[in-house]
């Protein structure tokens, strides 16, 4: 199977097994592509975005490969009681891969987690609609 | 001073409404009244910021100002409002919500007789 593959599954099924202050189904998606009304409840999207491959030592090369979590819901006011569980679930997911081996991929060790989209302020405006996107970095040696 | 264009676009409105018009809820939290809308134009709309595509069907309506009172007030349409429409039993939802740099409302007239509504459907 496709390294990159690998890893967003096992991010998945990490996810899927973790308990976190929301609970979260997660799937792994090449394009999230959805409708507006399916958004009434929580979506978590695991989205392969980069490979990079870089020398690690004589026999080996560094693979980087950048990972995509969208956490989305549809809300109706905006309120922070609404919004705030949304973003600490966010910084949960970071949190939790942050240091870590994947549970189900172990060579595949965390190396970055990047925040890309706090909140998207579009979707937030056109759509009344929270979207948050996290980039996990996890690096394997083969 | 009579203004024919006002009188004009009454007339015209009131036609609208008897003959190109059906009946939906409108909905503001708790309350909500029954009035008569015209469907304007229905389009789809798409994101695509950040890789994650998000569409939603986008649909006008027109209503006369006069008829949207809540809670016994004359009242103007705000975002996150909803607007329910019936259709062979089945009830569709749209969320009253801005259009690119567009607002959520507008005037339809010079003479503010109708509302434009954007809204964008958010399920059944």
């Amino acid at each position: 199977m496709s390294l990159v593959l690998n890893i967003a599954d096992s991010i998945v099924a990490d996810l899927n097994a973790a308990t976190l202050s929301l609970p979260v189904t997660a799937h792994r998606l090449y394009v999230p592509n959805f409708q507006l009304e399916d958004m009434n409840e929580l979506r978590v999207s695991v989205v392969p975005r980069e490979l990079q491959i870089s020398s690690l030592d004589r026999a080996r090369n560094q693979h980087d490969v950048d990972i995509d979590v969208a956490i989305q819901k549809k809300f109706k006011t905006g309120d922070a009681a609404e919004i705030d569980p949304l973003v600490s679930l966010a910084e949960e997911i970071a949190d939790f891969f942050r240091l870590q081996r994947l549970a189900s991929f172990s060579a595949a060790i965390w190396s970055r987690t990047e925040h890309r989209v706090l909140y998207s302020q579009e979707h937030w405006d056109q759509m009344n609609q929270f979207t948050s996107l996290l980039t996990l970095t996890f690096r394997i040696a083969r | 001073m009579t203004d024919i264009l006002h009188k004009g676009q009454a007339w015209l409105s009131e036609k609208l409404t008897r003959h190109a018009s059906r009946l939906v809820t409108y909905r503001r939290g708790e309350l909500e009244t029954t009035l008569t809308a015209t469907i304007g134009k229905t389009v789809a709309e798409q994101d695509t910021g950040d890789g994650l595509i998000l569409k939603a069907e986008i649909r006008d309506y027109l209503i006369d100002t006069k008829d949207l009172v809540l809670g016994g007030e004359p009242t103007l349409p705000k975002r996150g409002d909803y607007i329910i429409e019936t259709e062979s039993g089945v009830s569709h939802t749209y969320e009253v919500l801005p259009i690119g740099n567009q607002r959520a409302w507008r005037y339809s007239d010079p003479f503010r007789i109708k509302l434009r509504i954007h809204t964008k459907r958010i399920g059944e």
